[in-house]
């Protein structure tokens, strides 16, 4: 926890100062999944604006501090996943460029002609986001809250209030998407041949 | 398939490593509490409209429900007993006429 039990108490009450604090402590975390989860930067603080506007209107339905975080968390994603849904026209659009984008990645990988730190982690950026999109938004969701974010399947159970078996079945399926997208990529990168045009 | 699974992990650590950190700009907490004000505004402009609107419907009831009771508690004029109005309301002569009562009660009642 960031901040005190003491601390949400208050801004449940109604305690705009306590509130602020909250805020304040959990801003930095909760851009940093959103930025992961939305993976459009520009949009990332409108977003966590949206999360603590929903958080300020929902905090006297907490029932106890301590679920605060992985209910934070449900906000965050339900948040994510809204944005999301509003974008799909747009992603779906990105995803006919996906094959390309990642053939262009892989080809960049096969070079071996890394110019510097930077451009190494755009890549690295741009392959797992494009891997990503093998899967649906709500999976994409669930595979970076667990795989990127580090969350255990404890933590996304409450997060989600699903059993642990159930999320178990869906992570899995997720992450075999993500691994044959993953492996078709390397094989492209692997080609003897090597591609021509 | 276990090479590939450990690519992929080593890939998605990269990848979180790659992510910068993200800061919030100066304008985070006033934006917010902007955003926190105006729905609090629509909130109370939906609470005033129903207030109003559930006033309106109680007075609209409340003119109702008399126009309906007004004329249940109106009395016929008068001020004699029942027996008095029935009696004014059907003369004697007219109950003769038509046989109901004898003549010869009708000429006594005259006289």
């Amino acid at each position: 926890m960031l901040v005190d039990f003491e601390q949400i108490q208050k801004a449940k009450a109604g305690d705009d100062a306590a509130f602020n604090q909250v805020v304040t402590a959990y801003r930095k975390r909760i851009l940093g999944t959103i930025a992961r989860l939305i993976g459009r930067p520009e949009d990332v603080e409108d977003v966590a604006q949206e999360v603590f506007l929903r958080l300020y209107y929902s905090l006297d339905q907490l029932r106890t501090p301590e679920v605060f975080e992985p209910w934070l968390y449900r906000l965050t994603v339900n948040a994510s996943y809204d944005y999301l849904r509003k974008q799909r026209r747009r992603n779906e659009s990105r995803m006919s460029d996906l094959s390309e984008q990642q053939v262009m990645m892989a080809d960049a990988a096969a070079g071996g002609k890394a110019s510097g730190e930077d451009h190494r982690r755009k890549q690295v950026k741009e392959l797992v986001e494009s891997l990503l999109g093998a899967v649906s938004e709500q999976d994409r969701i669930l595979l970076t809250l667990k795989e990127v974010e580090g969350l255990s399947l404890k933590e996304l159970e409450k997060i989600y209030s699903v059993n642990e078996n159930a999320l178990k079945v869906r992570l899995f399926r997720a992450r075999q998407r993500v691994l044959n997208a993953f492996e078709a990529t390397r094989v492209t990168t692997n080609k003897p041949a090597g591609r021509k045009d | 398939m276990d090479q590939f699974n450990d690519e992929l992990n080593d890939l998605f650590a990269s990848y979180k490593a790659s992510l910068p950190d993200v800061e919030a700009s100066a304008n985070f907490m006033p934006e917010l509490w902007r955003r926190i004000e105006g729905r609090q505004s629509i909130l109370l402009r939906i609470k005033r409209l129903t207030q109003v609107f559930l006033a309106a419907a109680a007075a609209i009831s409340i003119v109702f429900v008399s126009l309906l009771s007004v004329p249940a508690f109106t009395r016929p004029d008068g001020s004699g007993s029942y027996i008095e109005v029935l009696a004014d309301a059907y003369p004697t002569e007219t109950l003769a006429s038509h046989g109901i009562l004898p003549r010869e009660a009708t000429e006594a009642n005259t006289k």
